[in-house]
């Protein structure tokens, strides 16, 4: 190390050091001379004499500088700058190079943060490494089980099971009564009544994501307050006084700090709570893809509950068969994942055997899977990791893409310096050393990109988040640049450098130097010398045609989906139509008013100027999915039918038509004969040909007996219109009246048809519901049309992003064969010369140039084609209303690919053609 | 007795070294100076190259055994005077001891015991 510093001191002071040196030989030959003078030599010989016996100078120079061990670093340093030197006297070269490895390089590590936000990241917890999520693994969803009821997301398994993260609460405390494994245990639920909270601080009212946790969840995660204190296990208790902690977020936005949030009183869902603490700014909670802005113990939902038809019951505390907690615990020190494993599945296993009624139900048991935790829940990267990964091909592909295409710019080049290096060589450079230059230009060229490629990966981040948020504001993905990534960016062009950069540098040293050096400037060397140079070339432009249409395919397939959603029947016009949510519920209105007040608000709504027609559901269409207990009267309940609860004139605001009998009108209230709308599938699986109007509906209560409802006589028919998603089969519908009986009205859902704009009109909306009730918040205000663009988002970003992808490769493949051809035909000109003075004709030229790039182009197409028809299957299930092997996107493909490279070809084979044979053959 | 004594003698590889840290042993001295001194010291025998000299002595210089700077000589121009460093004498102790066994074995050699004697 010290050594290193004294040499880089040195290297400072070269130029010092240099004059030094020269003095001191100076000095030498002058008492040298002196001493010859002493012996009686004249002065002039005496010098002579001196210089003599010093010998070869700069040689004495050259060894005495090696000695000041810089040499490596000196030579680096004429490398760099000879490297500078060509690469500003190419410049065209150097910016189309830079340009197309920066894009790649920019490409890949905007998809690699959001991999490493997404995929990578630990919890910002004390010792994330030991922490464990507990998961369940059963065979089969289908028939009987001992999960009768569930409240959170299963997921299906590849090989055919379904897997979640959620228990009964006796297994729960099971696993706290195993000490031996974990040194805490804590759980967590997020119940759907908690997504959305009515908070009220100071009569302020607006919409707060909560999240429930068990007593010890902070202590486990190892989280301290920033302000206050969070939640501890005597707050989790029946009985025990309502607290809650926000996050630091919502602490800034609502109270202007963390400190004055702590102590407040404040109204969640019209209860008073406490508020006792903020957690941590990097605190987002165990899941990365909804932080809370309020937690709550868990035994508040049992109070806010209460008040609500399907809330949360004291009694699912003790349910066997009742699966909602999620699990997660901290292992003990030097506790192994197996070991854990080993330990608690067994007694999950006999415990959860207990609750199995009969042998169905005993053959298909939840078995205990013991997942890593330091990540927190995988819900984000479930949802996004086949998508990035997909992305992070392609985008690999590109860079390959721009790698080749330098390459082959390189190899291009190199052939041009063949005279030069075969000059070095003969004057007794080593091949080492000369390759070590070239390598070192393509390294700078890479680092270069790369530094650019990180400016382009800002940008492609930024672009990327606003693709993905579409709109959100509450979007929570937020990826970034990190050392991580910027490491990653670093490796990656370094390595991008020496790849591109080796085989033309070794390439480009393998010169015969006499033939090189006969060569005439400006001819062709003979084909004989070159066969394994311009095949290596010829390979390039055939993989760059190959992942070009790759690349196209992709672009193809995601484009021709996304033309397939986007022209999906709705069955209802998504133009012009506003979508609110308000919860009177939660703001303390009650049965039966609460009907009434939805009503009135409907009233006030439609008198809005401009808007056409106001209604009201449970749930936006796109959103719905109720099924309840329905069926015929007779015969019992059909479970394939589903429900919506609708307020008067929604066909005619959403523009269903009504194929039969009438809308639900403003008369169908509660007191009124209970009625109801089908749909034309509802129509055609219960009632066949026969005529479903006048017919009745029977509805129950799910429960002990399935107490009966409501009775509804069907009074009209509508067309089957999108119902729970754009791209699932319309199930058959039941559309009721939402102020006839059960299930009673909560949240509502408010649909205006205006003239123009519809978010022209949100302050008016704001403004009224403030007036009715100024503790009723406006939450989820969004368009029609942007709330189906958001049930797509991830088509419509695959789409764009591979159509930008697709429009790159072309550019960079047209860049790379209008290089490689332009530089084919300059080094044959004295060939085409000969053949036009023999007379070949210019058409004749043209022709020779593209038959060739066009043989390139079928070698190149052909693997390509393979590749696709071989990979395309890895992207079907982001496909949507075509297989993977699309004709349509194949062909238009190859079409696109094939036009981009006549155009790429046709230049420099239009340039050939025009080649003067006197000037060409005078050149030679 | 054969006058005929080669007037010079090739250095062995490596042994510059140790004759320059004998030089300055005595004292700071520039580059044509130890050169001379090697020279009348060793009756002519010794004829250092300046081609080496020079390397040799930034060589043990950039070792941090020597030192260099810059002094007026005794007729008053600037030379460049190296000095033996306190790592210099370890060295240069070291190197002797290891000469002096090198030349001992070679000289036990060369002199066989039973020859010896008075």
């Amino acid at each position: 190390m010290n050594a290193f510093f004294r040499r880089l001191r040195w290297l400072a002071q070269r130029s010092r050091k240099e004059a030094e040196l020269r003095e001191e030989l100076q000095f030498h030959l002058d008492e040298e001379a002196e001493l010859h003078q002493a012996e009686g030599l004249a002065e002039e010989q005496a010098r002579w004499a001196a210089r003599r016996e010093l010998g070869n100078l700069t040689l004495l120079q050259e060894d005495t500088r090696a000695t000041w061990g810089w040499t490596i670093l000196e030579q680096l340093r004429q490398d760099l700058r000879y490297a500078f030197r060509t690469m500003a006297a190419n410049r065209l070269f150097t910016s189309l190079a830079i340009t197309s490895l920066a894009l790649g390089i920019g490409a890949n590590t905007a998809i690699y943060s959001f991999m490493d936000s997404i995929l990578l990241r630990s919890l910002p917890v004390s010792d994330p490494e030991s922490l464990v999520v507990l998961n369940w693994y059963a065979k089969t969803r289908e028939g009987d089980s001992v999960m009768k009821a569930m409240s959170g997301t299963t997921y299906d398994e590849p090989n055919s099971g379904v897997t979640a993260g959620i228990f009964p609460f006796p297994a729960f405390e099971l696993f706290q009564k195993n000490d031996s494994v974990f040194s805490i245990v804590f759980a967590h639920y997020p119940s759907w009544q908690m997504r959305r909270l009515n908070v009220s601080i100071k009569g302020q009212v607006d919409v707060a994501a909560g999240w429930t946790v068990s007593g010890d969840y902070f202590r486990g995660l190892g989280v301290a307050p920033v302000a206050g204190r969070l939640i501890i296990s005597d707050d989790d208790r029946a009985g025990a006084s309502a607290v809650a902690v926000v996050s630091y977020g919502f602490s800034q936005k609502r109270f202007g700090g963390a400190a004055n949030a702590v102590g407040q009183s404040i109204l969640i869902d019209n209860l008073p709570f406490t508020l006792i603490g903020v957690t941590p700014p990097e605190f987002f909670g165990v899941d990365p893809a909804s932080p809370p802005d309020v937690y709550l113990p868990m035994h508040t939902n049992e109070l806010l509950g209460a008040s609500n038809q399907f809330g949360f019951r004291a009694e699912n505390y003790l349910a066997r068969n009742y699966y909602w907690v999620h699990v997660m615990g901290r292992l003990r020190p030097g506790v192994t994942l197996a070991q854990a494993q080993a330990a608690l599945a067994p007694a999950f296993q006999q415990w959860v055997a207990g609750t199995a009624t009969n042998d169905q139900e005993r053959a298909n048991l939840p078995q205990l899977v013991v997942k890593k935790g330091a990540g927190g829940l995988d819900s984000l990267r479930r949802r996004y990791s086949k998508p990035l990964y997909v992305l992070l091909t392609l985008v690999g592909l590109i860079l390959a893409l721009a790698c080749a295409n330098v390459a082959n710019l390189l190899l291009v080049r190199a052939a041009a310096r063949r005279r030069e290096m075969a000059l070095r060589l003969s004057l007794g450079a080593g091949r080492l050393r000369i390759v070590r230059q070239l390598l070192t230009e393509s390294v700078l060229l890479a680092l270069l990109s790369g530094a650019l490629g990180v400016l382009f990966a800002i940008w492609g981040i930024r672009f990327l988040t606003l693709l993905l948020a579409n709109g959100r504001a509450n979007f929570t993905l937020h990826a970034e640049l990190n050392w991580d990534v910027l490491g990653a960016a670093a490796a990656l062009s370094l390595l991008t450098g020496v790849l591109f950069g080796l085989a033309p540098a070794l390439e480009s040293t393998r010169v015969e130097v006499m033939p090189a050096l006969k060569e005439s400037r400006a001819g062709q060397p003979a084909a004989r010398h070159t066969v394994w140079r311009i095949s290596l070339s010829q390979i390039l432009v055939m993989s760059q045609i190959a992942i070009s249409l790759l690349l196209l395919v992709a672009a193809g397939l995601f484009v021709r989906t996304l033309a397939n959603l986007e022209s999906v029947e709705l069955g209802f016009n998504r133009e012009n139509v506003l979508l609110f949510q308000v919860d009177a519920r939660k703001a303390g209105h009650k049965d039966p008013e609460i009907a009434a007040f939805y009503a009135d608000l409907r009233k006030r709504l439609s008198a809005i100027p401009g808007v056409r027609d106001a209604s009201l559901s449970e749930d936006s269409l796109i959103e719905a999915g109720t099924g309840l207990p329905l069926g015929l009267a007779g015969a019992p309940p059909n479970p394939a039918n589903r429900i919506l609860n609708i307020g008067p004139a929604f066909f005619r605001t959403m523009q269903i038509p009504i194929l039969a009998g009438r809308d639900i009108e403003e008369r169908d209230g509660p007191g009124s004969p209970a009625v109801a709308v089908i749909n034309e599938a509802f129509a055609k699986a219960n009632f066949g040909n026969r005529n479903p109007l006048g017919q009745h509906l029977i509805l129950r209560e799910p429960g002990e007996g399935d107490r009966l409802a409501r009775d509804m006589e069907i009074v009209g028919v509508c067309r089957n219109a999108r119902y729970g998603g754009l791209t699932r089969d319309i199930p058959p519908v039941a559309y009721l009246a939402y102020s006839q009986g059960y299930p009673r009205p909560d949240q509502m859902v408010y649909a205006l048809r205006t003239s123009g704009d519809p978010l022209l009109y949100i302050n008016s909306v704001r403004e009224i519901i403030h007036q009715a009730d100024a503790r009723v918040p406006v939450s989820e205000v969004r368009t029609q049309a942007a709330e189906i663009d958001h049930t797509i988002n991830q088509e419509i970003t695959f789409a764009e992003l591979c159509s930008g992808f697709a429009i790159l490769t072309l550019v960079i493949a047209c860049v790379g064969l209008y290089g490689t051809v332009s530089y084919n035909v300059a080094r044959r000109t004295g060939e085409i010369g000969i053949r036009m003075a023999l007379g070949a004709q210019r058409g004749r030229i043209v022709q020779m140039v593209l038959r060739e790039v066009l043989g390139l182009a079928a070698v190149g197409l052909t693997i390509g084609m393979a590749a696709a028809l071989g990979t395309s299957k890895f992207v079907e299930s982001f496909l949507y209303g075509m297989k993977s092997n699309d004709p349509l996107a194949l062909l238009g493909a190859v079409a696109i690919l094939l036009g981009a490279i006549i155009l790429g070809g046709y230049a420099p084979a239009r340039k050939a053609s025009r080649i003067d044979p006197m000037a060409a053959l005078r050149h030679e | 007795m054969d006058r005929e004594l080669p007037s010079r003698v090739e250095l062995l590889q490596g042994t510059l070294d140790l004759l320059i840290l004998r030089t300055l042993l005595a004292g700071p001295s520039h580059g044509h100076a130890i050169a001379k001194h090697i020279r009348r010291t060793s009756e002519d025998l010794l004829q250092v190259e300046t081609g080496s000299l020079y390397p040799a002595l930034h060589r043990l210089e950039a070792k941090g055994w020597i030192a260099a700077s810059w002094k007026l000589s005794d007729r008053g121009k600037r030379a460049r005077y190296y000095h033996l460093t306190p790592l210099g004498r370890k060295q240069l102790a070291s190197e002797q001891s290891k000469w002096r066994a090198f030349s001992r074995a070679v000289g036990l050699i060369l002199n066989p015991v039973d020859q010896e004697g008075p």
